[in-house]
């Protein structure tokens, strides 16, 4: 393994593990994690709505006299924002490119994300026997390519970024 | 475009495999997080069996009356479906070096596959138990395995099949520098070396 391979390697166990201890305290949890959860269950729950399902949300679940789900961490897109930005963290990179790419992916994961919560719901409704397949394996390996695909281009961005830098 | 065509084709072909394997899968896992749980308790009372998609924890001091409880193990192991979606994105996927990177991946995801199922029974055993959780786990021991539980369902599944297609099977595939990418400096040398790829002035080949 290359010297920068080592120090990549070193720099995402190190942003992820402190990332994760982070969000895992329970401060952290009740006032930052689960609110943002919340805001997330109105978001989908409006949009269920502008789709013709009878939904209410109240805290982190979303209900219809058919189908209800308790939006957890896992299901908010946090696991998939914190693999990226510790990525983009390790990465050599300018801090201009890590505040953008960060700052775009995380837009572009959580709208993903939101699109995941509804989808899943009208399946819970519509198609139950393929809820939890699609909620155990096909959602969440989606949104972590995903996140592993922003970080792959924004990383050909960020290296050429550094060649134009290197010549300056 | 075929980029997309890749992870998907990765993606139907990880998934079908891990539907159609995963009972067989989990009595393979059953059998060795028995085994490792097993050698480091005394007395050794531990039992585990697979039950279709979940894990049966069987204990001898268990009243027979009771209902044995049981794990999702779908969590723990879904991880595979990603790394082979990752694995299909490589160029150069038949090389001996990337293919014996896939088979290193493999062994070292079920090496840890039954390090997460000896951490879940280990958390149930320390959290689950009332009185006889608290009689055997220390408050340190407790935290432990449900950290160590809780982080890999929450990322330490998805960061092990990235971690180990980055390194593994990634790094093997060599790549030919190009007009817009050849590193011309420090910086960009820095970003082609910690993106994992093999030495930049080898030939490409045809994926």
């Amino acid at each position: 393994m290359q010297p920068a391979q080592k120090r990549f390697l070193i720099r995402f166990v190190l942003a992820l593990g402190a990332f994760y201890l982070l969000v895992a305290i329970q401060p952290v949890n009740d006032h930052v994690v689960v609110p943002f959860t919340e805001f997330l269950v109105r978001i989908s729950t409006a949009l269920l709505a502008a789709i013709g399902e009878k939904t209410q949300s109240a805290g982190t679940v979303i209900q219809s006299p058919a189908f209800a789900v308790d939006v957890k961490n896992g299901c908010n897109g946090i696991e998939a924002a914190l693999l990226l930005v510790a990525a983009m963290l390790a990465f050599p990179a300018s801090p201009k490119q890590r505040a953008l790419g960060i700052a775009a992916g995380l837009a572009v994961i959580q709208g993903v994300n939101l699109f995941r919560i509804v989808s899943l719901f009208w399946l819970g409704v519509h198609y139950r026997n393929l809820f939890e397949l699609f909620h155990a394996a096909v959602w969440q390996t989606a949104l972590i390519l995903l996140a592993v695909g922003i970080f792959l281009a924004w990383s050909r961005f960020a290296g050429g970024g550094g060649r134009v830098e290197a010549r300056a | 475009m075929k980029l997309a065509l890749r992870v998907l084709l990765g993606f139907v072909a990880g998934l079908a495999l891990w539907w159609s394997a995963t009972p067989a899968y989990n009595r393979l896992l059953a059998g060795m997080a028995e085994g490792a749980i097993r050698a480091f308790e005394r007395p050794r009372a531990t039992r585990l069996y697979a039950d279709d998609r979940r894990l049966v924890i069987d204990r001898a001091d268990f009243p027979s009356t009771s209902d044995r409880p049981s794990l999702p193990v779908d969590d723990l192991t879904f991880d595979v479906i990603l790394f082979l979606s990752l694995a299909a994105t490589t160029r150069g996927l038949s090389r001996d070096r990337a293919m014996k990177g896939i088979a290193l991946s493999c062994c070292v995801l079920f090496a840890l596959h039954v390090l997460a199922v000896v951490a879940n029974v280990e958390a149930f055993y320390a959290t689950r138990l009332g009185a006889w959780s608290a009689a055997h786990y220390g408050p340190v021991s407790r935290n432990l395995w449900a950290t160590a539980e809780h982080f890999w369902r929450f990322v330490g599944c998805y960061a092990a099949a990235f971690l180990l297609w980055w390194f593994l099977v990634r790094a093997t595939v060599p790549v030919a520098p190009t007009a817009s990418r050849a590193p011309s400096g420090r910086s960009s040398s820095r970003a082609a070396s910690a993106g994992g790829r093999a030495r930049a002035s080898r030939p490409r080949e045809k994926g």
